[in-house]
């Protein structure tokens, strides 16, 4: 028997199976976290009380920590879409270049990306270690014990202490993809612009930036997304301490479920966080994609 | 003998083998854990595991340890699954163990009780946790742990103690000597934030007395109405500021008694437990151990083994507990486990840090319970936040008890 499928119907046939996974692992508990939201639940028995919106009620006008963990997502949201990209962005323009040792000084930026977070927190915490860290030891030696601190221990210094471990962790990712990008910027409009006479500067600005937008917009995009949903990093190096001074939004909503035992609470924090993300992430896209119709 | 006979034999054989295995395979019991700390403890488990299988053929214990916040994370998850341990640790009392009874994960054991006739076998103050529970008689008593300090007896000589402080007044004292002479007084580790709570615990019970201080952690008074309540952040501000070994927010315990090791501190507020760990660092003689000047009850929690109801074979649990609970397996353990709540078991170490717990424990009758066992858990976790506002100097001690009761009448 011959089964002609028409080009729609072959489509969903493939995307059938990925619909599937995708609908079980992630759009089911999105949608359970949400109605969780409205409930009351302790996590061990199988009674849930529905409360409205009293636990959106309780994090925005009560829970002592919420607003500290809003400020400092943003803050490192801030400093992700800034940082990183940057510092990344500079290492592809370098990296582009053809200099000695080239490939093995991308591995090596791009290896701690390899690295588990938990790991990394591991590693960095040591390092930062008040007593016989790798930092402390430095300054002391070099007689500048003035700047010693306790790094993950003094709340004006612990989230910075930690981004810098995060930028080490996360600049590799932003690395290789504008090196990407920076593969598919076409040479023959690099050597036009020079014949008609732009300087280094000009041919960068005028050529090579506008054919990396969509890397710049990817860049971009996961930046944001993965640095509001910061979790493990933070849960490795200071467990949102000290007193809460550098807790955030994803870690907040995982004490607020499985350690305090509040889940609806717990899921009200996570929907606001997916409200956060939506609300930046889709404006951002919805203008890259008109800039890029534009051109 | 027959072809037939002999074929008949041999499935009869591989019939038992097969049954064998079967009831070998159905009794698996699983124990959740914290993780052990010392090796010894994680040696002694492993033959208490062993020697108990051997004794029972057909069941095997398999231990899974975890980190403390990791294990009760795990347990909220396995209560509303299928994957749940047979037997699960916790601590006694109504703050942690009580949770997870009253969420139905936890079996009551009255008949146990009665079987192996347990309320023989354990030391009383262990034994009263299991009756606080409402339906019954809930987990076993796995330790009883008292909680005193800690002091380096060569700078306590250094700065001119020389003998242990009897009122809290003369504790300040004496870390104002050590202060004098350039030495911190104690040290804590802040990342885990009940190190430092330790110390607020014990000044409350000073400073507020015992009948206020209960009342206090059971919310049934205002801590903003009680001067003792301020009085205690007060002096836990005063300690943070003036005794404490700096900087102490960005280590945790283990970093705390590293440094407590290396003489950098002169005291620590730590359990009976340290003593195995000074054991096997081969530091016993170098240290002295008092209980905290001024606090009539005793500091201290039980910790549990409790049988999940979600256990298939409770009975091969409940004897696996009273076989690990047992006078001959708690002897031959005491100076691992550093103790024993079995009251058949003597101690014949002559370690005077050993004599010290033993008179400690022997002298009080009463005892009250670390405050992240006596608050609920959200409270515990603003309670923590407030204690460390005061400790890094972001919160004025005057206002800290008004700051937790803000807390406390919110949640009402």
């Amino acid at each position: 028997m011959n089964i002609r499928l028409s080009a729609p119907a072959q489509g969903f046939l493939l995307l059938a199976p990925a619909f599937l996974v995708y609908s079980v692992f992630a759009v089911y508990p999105m949608l359970d976290v949400a109605g969780l939201s409205f409930m009351k639940w302790n996590g061990l028995t199988a009674d849930k009380q529905f409360v409205g919106f009293g636990n959106y009620l309780y994090v925005f006008t009560q829970d002592t920590v919420f607003w500290q963990a809003v400020r400092n997502t943003i803050l490192w949201t801030l400093m992700s879409v800034i940082f990183p990209p940057a510092i990344g962005f500079a290492l592809a323009l370098a990296l582009n270049q053809n200099i000695p040792g080239r490939s093995p000084l991308r591995a090596l930026f791009y290896l701690p990306v390899v690295i588990a977070p938990i790991a990394v927190a591991t590693i960095w915490r040591w390092m930062y270690d008040p007593f016989f860290g790798l930092f402390n030891a430095t300054l002391t030696a070099l007689g500048l014990e003035r700047l010693i601190q306790d790094w993950l221990g003094d709340r004006n210094v612990a989230l910075y202490a930690m981004f810098v471990a995060s930028v080490w962790q996360t600049v590799g990712f932003s690395l290789v993809l504008f090196l990407a990008g920076l593969q598919n910027v076409s040479q023959t409009l690099v050597e036009a612009s020079r014949i008609d006479g732009a300087g280094r500067f000009q041919t960068f600005r005028y050529v090579t930036l506008p054919a990396l937008r969509p890397s710049i917009a990817i860049v971009l995009v996961l930046s944001v997304i993965n640095s509001l949903k910061a979790f493990d990093i933070v849960y490795g190096m200071t467990g949102g301490g000290p007193a809460q001074s550098t807790q955030m939004l994803a870690l907040w909503a995982f004490t607020q479920a499985m350690q305090l035992g509040d889940f609806g609470r717990g899921a009200a924090i996570s929907v606001v966080l997916l409200l956060i993300t939506i609300a930046i992430v889709i404006p951002y896209l919805r203008w890259t994609r008109s800039h890029e119709g534009a051109r | 003998m027959s072809v037939r006979k002999q074929w008949l034999r041999i499935a009869s054989a591989a019939a038992l083998l097969l049954g064998g295995a079967a009831v070998a395979e159905a009794q698996e019991i699983k124990f959740w854990t914290l993780s052990f700390d010392n090796p010894g403890v994680a040696k002694a488990f492993d033959k208490i595991t062993k020697d108990f299988e051997a004794a029972n053929p057909g069941v095997t214990v398999k231990i899974e340890n975890r980190g403390t916040d990791e294990h009760k994370s795990a347990l909220r998850v396995a209560s509303g699954s299928d994957q749940a341990p047979d037997i699960f640790f916790m601590w006694a009392g109504l703050g942690l163990g009580g949770e997870f009874i009253k969420s139905g994960l936890a079996l009551p054991m009255d008949k146990y009780y009665t079987e192996y006739k347990w309320d023989d076998e354990f030391i009383g103050p262990a034994l009263s946790f299991s009756k606080q529970y409402t339906g019954g008689r809930y987990g076993v008593p796995f330790t009883f742990r008292g909680e005193a300090l800690y002091y380096n007896k060569a700078l306590f000589e250094k700065a001119g103690i020389s003998t242990l402080p009897k009122t809290y007044d003369e504790l300040v004292a004496d870390a104002d000597k050590l202060a004098k002479a350039g030495i911190p007084a104690i040290t804590f580790g802040g990342t885990v934030n009940w190190h430092l709570m330790r110390l607020m615990d014990e000044i409350l019970e000073v400073q507020c007395g015992p009948e206020k201080h209960d009342a206090l952690m059971a919310m049934k008074v205002s801590w903003a109405d009680e001067p003792c309540a301020t009085k205690s952040f007060e002096e836990l501000h005063k300690w943070t500021s003036k005794y404490m070994l700096k900087p102490f927010m960005g280590i945790d315990n283990n970093q705390a008694f590293n440094l407590f090791l290396a003489g950098k501190a002169a005291m620590m507020l730590e359990g009976n437990w340290l003593v195995g760990q000074l054991r096997n660092a081969n530091k016993l003689a170098d240290y002295g151990v008092f209980t905290f000047p001024g606090a009539d009850r005793l500091y201290g929690f039980g910790e549990y083994n409790y049988i999940s109801t979600k256990s298939k074979h409770p009975d091969a649990a409940a004897k696996f507990l009273d076989y690990l609970e047992s006078a001959p397996v708690q002897q031959a353990n005491v100076a691992v486990f550093g103790g024993s709540v079995n009251k058949n078991v003597k101690s014949d170490s002559k370690e005077p840090l050993d004599l010290a717990w033993q008179a400690i424990f022997a002298d009080h009758d009463k005892v009250f319970v670390n405050g992240d066992q006596a608050f609920p858990l959200d409270v515990t976790t603003e309670y923590f936040r407030v204690i460390n506002e005061v400790a890094s100097d972001h919160l004025d001690p005057g206002k800290a008890a008004g700051e937790l009761q803000k807390f406390i009448s919110a949640r009402k």
